[in-house]
């Protein structure tokens, strides 16, 4: 960034979201994402006609698909928030320039997996009885129940980030207000920057409202994912019951987070010419914490293991057993190759530096991560106690949509900010430039 | 409607509006204006005769027979109060109380044979079948097919009108057309006349076919079983020489054989022998020994699931073996000496058993043996001492069948057009006749063909006149139990439909009075001979001292000059036949119940499959649901594989009672028609078999797929030597006595604290109690395609669970209704506070609040938990929802739901015993499951009343929970079962 001026960045980024023509590539992605929304729109017209028997579900597997997605798309959510505020909160300032993009993904990661607890119940127009609320029933919430917990730990995590995210862009909003071309796009902004003026006041009530969220947001990030962790330990199943699972789904979710950064800032960059902010030695670090938290997940898969043959508990052993060599062994010896057997190539200096190379192990953990919670909720399932009722799960074709839809809605959602919203942050890049370039701030 | 489109000039829809615009006077002006339209009444021949006859009779009769007619048919548009007055219901029938069920005794059929019941109804429409203590046959308990007779009463598409040739008729039109025939064949006394009916046992109908007989000498009498014990009459003719029947005493038998014989599922007495059976093995109030059972089987039954030892012999061989049993105990026949060194070991240790009890064993034989098996078993009984002890002789139950000709010979005449007019009194040749005598084409051949039955089916769309039964609980009528009591059936409900009961039929021909209660009132006038003996039996359910005597007799060994065994075929295979376990042969297709009734053998639903042995299918590399070819002579078959522990190598069974044409919805085209193998020859089976794997595949819906225990204890299993040594076997291996330790403190008890308690020795597996629950709790349907998902909707499953050997493995039952945990793992879980605990320790489901998260039916360790994944309750279907029984709520989609023992029987109670200011009796609340249970192995009460009988089989040594160590703390637990080895055959091989 050393031949960077303020005057550099801003026109750099304003230009991205105000002037730059969006080619074939990006209406492509836009047509494919929409289709893909479309798909779950429908499924979801559909699912409310008929319920929830439209997926494979059944008993004893009453849960598959629907909250395999949630736990997965709520754990990619963490990556953004852990960069914005924990990094924030260290000082850690080269997080500035991917934290914008990276919280992004975790506001529309949390919105789509908020979608699947819904409308995974049985009757979902109900979803609201989970909620406190003074009622004629006179019937409160059940308080023991991790999902009444979870709850509220999706409700204030949402509710945080998007408010440290929009917060956030304020200062940037109205940057692009001052600068837009036409009167209908400074009236779009200027609505969003909610009167920004830049004034000193503004500004300190700004950095003290950033270092709030940022305190907020990073206690809630291991908050939430223990919470969903708590939805299986609570349970009394084998394989559910464990005390292991709330740091292992913490772990879990920075994992599946870092790898959904890489998989949007690698070719993002590229496409929007953002290489000069969103630099190798970001993606390096990226990859760096990856591989961490990715030998943490690991750990906690061999602890498992270990816990289940030691402890001796024949359910357990035989959960453990099934997962490894019954009928979804494919799946669990997936989750291996993608999260534990793909990373190490993280350990190469030279790989870890070739962008291809660091986007293939990027997918492959969020493959990874998918498969690993879709092993968790079915093998624990489909043979638990009592083997009369063990039986298989199959998915539909409403499964795959619903999967398949939700990665649609992200992406859409994905595209319509890289298209409307600054990607980068520019008053915090403009931060950095004194310090490389000598000018007085 | 569509059909009634008319083709005449007539416009319905025109006349449809312009009745609909009309109202009052001008109504009435209306209908007489379409009265004399010529179009109209071109139509109205044409496509509602049985109207166009009243219009002849009658022109102001018809005005008013319009009124309602048309309304109901639609033509006039809904929305007009009916003309006729109607009476308001101020003044109640004397003991109706509205809202409070009643019950009413009557009388269910089963193969002809009576099982007393009572029925509930509620405002009029019968809900629930349970059984009646005083009728011997049930003892209060009932099969699956009793509890099953309730929806089929309701059922929308039984037979509802009279068709003549595919046409709406109506009786009055079948009355002529009878009356014409009549006079046809009174001129030369009813020579081409025949009557084709089942086993009859109804005096009744009995007396009218024999003044039918009387009246047309030249009718002949055909009887037409697709099973039945045609068998067992010929053997009893071989050794007694006189077709007597047989009772067994099972409650005084110590040693018992069975030589394919289940008879504790026996259709005409099984519910009685289970009761029996198991009386005599219960340890607990009986100290004497307990009987020992051994099956010989060619395929698994639920009477070789109870045995002792067990052995698994293809007929051929079973011949054998009995041949040599036989020979063991003194009579000579010729038989080569085939067996091997298990069948030598087994049968010393069998013979010496049977030797030292003389008087007090007892060797049945199946009704699937050739009849000098029967008499060789009369002959072996007599042996042993046995008979007038453990087996009774009693003249036959059924019409004499000897005087009746084959249905073969029908068709000979038939083909022979010898035939003008041919009755069939219910059943459904066309379709379970043998195949190679092409009854249904034929048929066509006769010029004037009846047909009595309950549904249109493929014997009655070819008839020329199909004439709708009333069904049982519609009409009049009688029939015999196994022993001989008779038993009156009287109508709960007057005819859904317009159908008339056989006996009222009969009636027509005979000039008879037509009412249903005159015609049974008068068969019994000497028995009854008054009003009030014959309400009393009406109440009761029993015609006092009805009951055949014993009668003796003597045997004679002559018959076995002619039996010459010789060596088996080694290697070739046979096809058994037997009646499907949930559908009989094919009469109870249509019968969603049923169908979806997991069978007890195999957990299959809605189809049937070729049961081969694991040797056949290793042999042939088969899998459950391939699809193989079956052949038998000139016939074929493609069937899907059911690999079935337990058969005997060299035998196929293929169930019968699938492939129906004309059931219904519910049971069209489901399964493989295993008639179209069967001759005439041999019902039961046929040796021959050769069978191709086809390489297709066909999906089977099975509601268990896992049958080993993996060696967990859920069901537990000990011996009676080991409960004089170790009474406390059954939990010895706990980790813990008593309750395991808990962070929370107990709950305040309740008024009462409700318990369970399910005998595994007494249960055989039959599942009635999984029907009867379905009954009483409006459990849906949901069809092939989602059991196969894995979404049966059953509050009680029975599993089946095997052990050892596949090739002959020990077979347990053990039913699973929900545990009532007092540390419920369900009810942490929830969210919205849908499951909740009351403080009678019931774990209640709260269907209202339920958002259906499914936590909990993912957190219960039983799986007992059932959910609404789609909407299964039928909402739309009117005759169905009258079948409801309304204390239980309905539960659209979305919901969980589980068992309640019954909790609608608990709050009737507790009103009851608050309105008599007591507390409710130990007995007074039978869930439906206890009610059903042919063996009593469920007992439910307070289990805080230490004199309950529920809290007194608690105390049993032989008491456990499922799972206790989760520290759920179950209301239901479980007594383990026993086996009672012989000591000289050891544990293993069984």
């Amino acid at each position: 960034m050393s031949e960077q001026t303020y005057q550099s960045v801003t026109d750099a980024v304003c230009h991205i979201t105000l002037h730059r023509r969006f080619g074939p590539y990006w209406r492509a992605a836009m047509v494919a994402a929409m289709a893909l929304t479309l798909l779950l729109a429908s499924g979801i017209v559909w699912l409310l006609h008929e319920g929830v028997g439209i997926w494979g579900l059944n008993v004893p597997v009453a849960w598959a698909f629907a909250i395999a997605n949630y736990v997965w798309w709520i754990g990619i959510g963490m990556g953004g928030t852990f960069i914005s505020g924990a990094l924030y909160l260290a000082r850690k300032d080269w997080r500035n320039s991917i934290n914008r993009y990276a919280e992004a993904m975790t506001v529309f990661a949390v919105s789509v997996s908020g979608i699947f607890p819904v409308l995974h119940l049985g009757r979902p127009w109900f979803f609201y009885w989970l909620f406190p609320y003074p009622n004629v029933m006179n019937v409160w919430p059940q308080w023991r129940s991790s999902l009444e917990w979870d709850f509220f730990a999706i409700l204030a995590y949402l509710t945080v980030s998007i408010l440290y995210w929009y917060t956030g862009m304020l200062p940037d909003l109205a940057t692009l207000r001052d600068r837009a071309p036409t009167l209908g796009k400074a009236r779009f902004y200027g609505f969003m920057a909610l009167g920004w003026r830049g004034e000193a006041t503004q500004w300190r009530r700004f950095e003290t409202a950033s270092l709030l969220l940022a305190g907020l947001a990073v206690p809630l990030v291991f908050s939430v994912h223990s919470m969903v962790a708590l939805d299986f330990s609570e349970a009394l199943l084998p394989g559910w019951h464990s005390t292991l699972f709330p740091p292992f789904f913490v772990a879990g979710a920075l994992f599946s987070g870092f790898a959904m950064v890489l998989v949007l800032g690698i070719p993002m960059r590229r496409a929007l010419g953002l290489q000069e902010y969103i630099t190798g030695r970001h993606l390096e670090n990226l990859a760096k914490v990856m591989l961490a938290v990715g030998l943490v997940v690991d750990y906690s898969y061999a602890s498992e293991i270990f816990t289940a043959y030691y402890g001796m508990d024949p359910y357990e052993v035989a959960v453990t057993t099934h997962r490894m060599v019954g009928p979804y062994a494919w799946i669990f010896w997936g989750t291996i190759f993608c999260n534990v057997l793909a990373i190490q190539l993280l350990w190469s200096a030279r790989l870890r530096r070739n962008h291809a190379v660091l986007f293939g192990i990027a997918l492959l953990v969020l493959i990874g991560m998918w498969l690993e919670r879709f092993m968790l909720i079915i093998t624990s399932l489909y043979q638990d106690f009592t083997p009369s009722s063990w039986g298989m799960f199959y998915p539909t074709f409403w499964d795959l949509a619903f999967l398949a839809g939700s990665i649609g809605l992200f992406f859409l959602l994905f595209l319509l900010f890289v298209r409307l919203l600054p990607v980068v942050s520019m008053f915090e890049l403009r931060k950095l430039v004194p310090r490389h370039s000598g000018e007085s701030p | 409607m569509s059909s009634l489109i008319p083709p005449s000039p007539f416009d319905v829809e025109a006349a449809r509006r312009h009745l609909a615009s009309a109202r009052g006077p001008v109504f009435w002006r209306s209908l007489e204006e379409l009265a004399d339209n010529d179009g109209f009444l071109r139509w109205l021949h044409q496509e509602q005769p049985q109207l166009a006859q009243a219009l002849s009779v009658d022109r102001r009769g018809f005005l008013q027979f319009m009124a309602a007619s048309l309304a109901l048919a639609g033509l006039s548009a809904c929305g007009h109060p009916p003309q006729d007055q109607i009476v308001p219901y101020v003044h109640a029938p004397e003991g109706q109380i509205d809202g409070l069920p009643r019950f009413f005794a009557t009388t269910l059929l089963r193969d002809e044979y009576a099982q007393g019941v009572l029925v509930e109804n509620r405002m009029g429409r019968p809900t629930k079948v349970e059984g009646n203590p005083q009728h011997p046959a049930s003892l209060g308990a009932t099969d699956i097919f009793a509890q099953a007779a309730v929806l089929q009463l309701w059922d929308p598409e039984r037979s509802q009108t009279v068709m003549n040739r595919g046409v709406t008729s109506s009786w009055d039109a079948f009355a002529a057309a009878a009356a014409q025939a009549t006079e046809r064949h009174l001129r030369d006394g009813g020579k081409r006349m025949r009557i084709l009916t089942g086993a009859m046992t109804s005096p009744t109908l009995s007396a009218q076919l024999g003044a039918m007989l009387e009246r047309f000498p030249g009718a002949t009498w055909h009887v037409h079983q697709t099973l039945g014990n045609a068998n067992a009459r010929a053997g009893a003719r071989l050794a007694l020489g006189v077709p007597l029947a047989t009772r067994l005493r099972l409650d005084r038998a110590k040693t018992i054989l069975s030589l394919d014989a289940d008879f504790l599922n026996d259709p005409t007495a099984g519910v009685r022998y289970a009761r029996d059976y198991a009386a005599t093995r219960t340890p607990e109030g009986n100290p004497g020994t307990p009987s020992r059972l051994y099956v010989v089987e060619s395929t698994p039954s639920v009477t070789g699931g109870m045995a002792d030892h067990r052995l698994a012999l293809e007929t051929d061989r079973l011949e054998r073996f009995v041949g040599l049993l036989a020979r063991g105990l003194g009579i000579d026949i010729e038989v080569p000496d085939e067996a091997d060194a298990q069948q030598v070991r087994w049968l010393s240790a069998l013979l010496a058993d049977l030797k030292s009890n003389r008087g007090a064993s007892l060797i049945v034989v199946g009704a699937s043996q050739a009849p000098w098996v029967h008499g060789l078993g009369h002959l072996l009984n007599a042996a042993l001492g046995n008979i007038g002890t453990t087996i009774e002789y009693t003249d036959p139950v059924e019409r004499n069948v000897e005087q009746a000709a084959s249905v073969a010979d029908l068709v000979a005449a038939m083909r022979a057009g010898q035939v003008d007019t041919l009755w069939i009194l219910d059943g459904n040749p066309a379709y379970d006749a043998p195949a190679h005598l092409r009854f249904a084409d034929v048929l066509t051949q006769v010029p004037h063909v009846i047909h009595l039955g309950l549904y249109r089916n493929e014997t009655g769309m070819l008839a020329e006149w199909h004439l709708p039964t009333a069904h049982q609980l519609e009409c009049w009528s009688d029939a015999r139990a196994y022993d001989g009591t008779a038993s009156i059936g009287q109508p709960l409900i007057a005819p859904l439909y317009d159908g008339r009961s056989p006996a009222q039929v009969l009636a027509m021909v005979l000039g008879q009075n037509l009412q249903g209660r005159a015609l049974v009132r008068q068969q019994w006038q000497q028995q009854l001979p008054d009003e009030t003996a014959f309400n009393a039996a009406l109440q009761q359910g029993v015609i006092p001292n009805t009951a055949l005597p014993p009668r003796t007799a003597s045997v004679s060994a002559t018959f076995l000059a002619q039996v010459k065994l010789g060596p088996t075929a080694g290697t070739a295979l046979e096809l058994l036949f037997r009646a499907d376990p949930t559908i009989g042969d094919g009469a109870w297709s249509n019968n969603g119940w049923l169908q979806e009734l997991p069978k007890p053998l195999t957990q299959l639903t809605w189809d049937n499959a070729a049961l081969v042995s694991p040797a056949l299918a290793a042999q042939h590399q088969l899998r459950n649901g391939d699809v193989i070819e079956l052949r038998l002579g000139q016939q074929m078959l493609a069937a899907p594989v059911w690999i079935m522990p337990g058969q005997a190598a060299r035998s196929v069974t293929l169930h019968l009672g699938y492939g129906r044409r004309q059931a219904g919805r519910v049971g069209d085209g489901r399964g493989v028609d295993a008639y179209q193998l069967r001759s005439q020859s041999n019902p039961w089976g046929e040796s021959g078999l050769q069978i191709r794997a086809t390489g297709t595949r066909y999906e089977l819906a099975s509601t268990q797929h896992h049958f080993n225990l993996e060696g967990r204890d859920l069901l537990r299993v000990g011996t009676w030597a080991q409960l004089r040594t170790d009474p406390h076997f059954a939990t010895a291996a706990d980790p813990y006595r008593g309750k395991p330790p808990s962070l929370y403190a107990d709950r305040p008890p309740g008024e009462y604290a409700w318990g369970m308690s399910i005998d595994l020795n007494a249960c055989i597996g039959c599942k009635a109690c999984t029907i009867a629950c379905q009954s009483e709790n409006n459990i849906p349907v949901v069809g092939k395609e989602e059991v196969q998902r894995g979404r049966e909707m059953h509050w009680i499953r029975v599993d089946r669970y095997y052990e050892g050997d596949a090739a002959n493995p020990r077979a347990y039952s053990q039913p699973v209704p929900c545990m009532m945990c007092e540390h419920a793992p369900c009810e942490v879980v929830c969210p919205v506070e849908a499951t909740v605990h009351d403080d009678e320790g019931l774990n209640v489901q709260v269907y209202n609040r339920c958002v259906g998260t499914r936590f909990c039916s993912n957190n219960c360790p039983y799986k007992v938990r059932r959910f609404n994944f789609l909407q299964y309750a039928d909402n739309s279907t009117e005759s169905l929802k009258a079948q409801r029984n309304p204390e239980v709520t309905v539960r659209r989609r979305g919901v969980m739901e589980k068992c309640t023992y019954c909790t609608q029987r608990i709050q009737s109670a507790h009103i009851e015993a608050d309105k008599q200011d007591r507390r409710i009796r130990d007995g007074e609340i039978l869930t439906a499951c206890q009610a059903v249970c042919p063996t009593q192995a469920i007992r439910f009460g307070d289990i805080a009343d230490a004199t309950s009988a529920v809290a007194q089989a608690k105390a049993s040594a032989r008491n456990y929970v499922m799972l206790g160590e989760l520290n759920t703390r179950p209301r239901t637990s479980y007594l383990a079962r026993l086996r009672n080895p012989n000591p000289l055959l050891g544990e293993d091989p069984p």
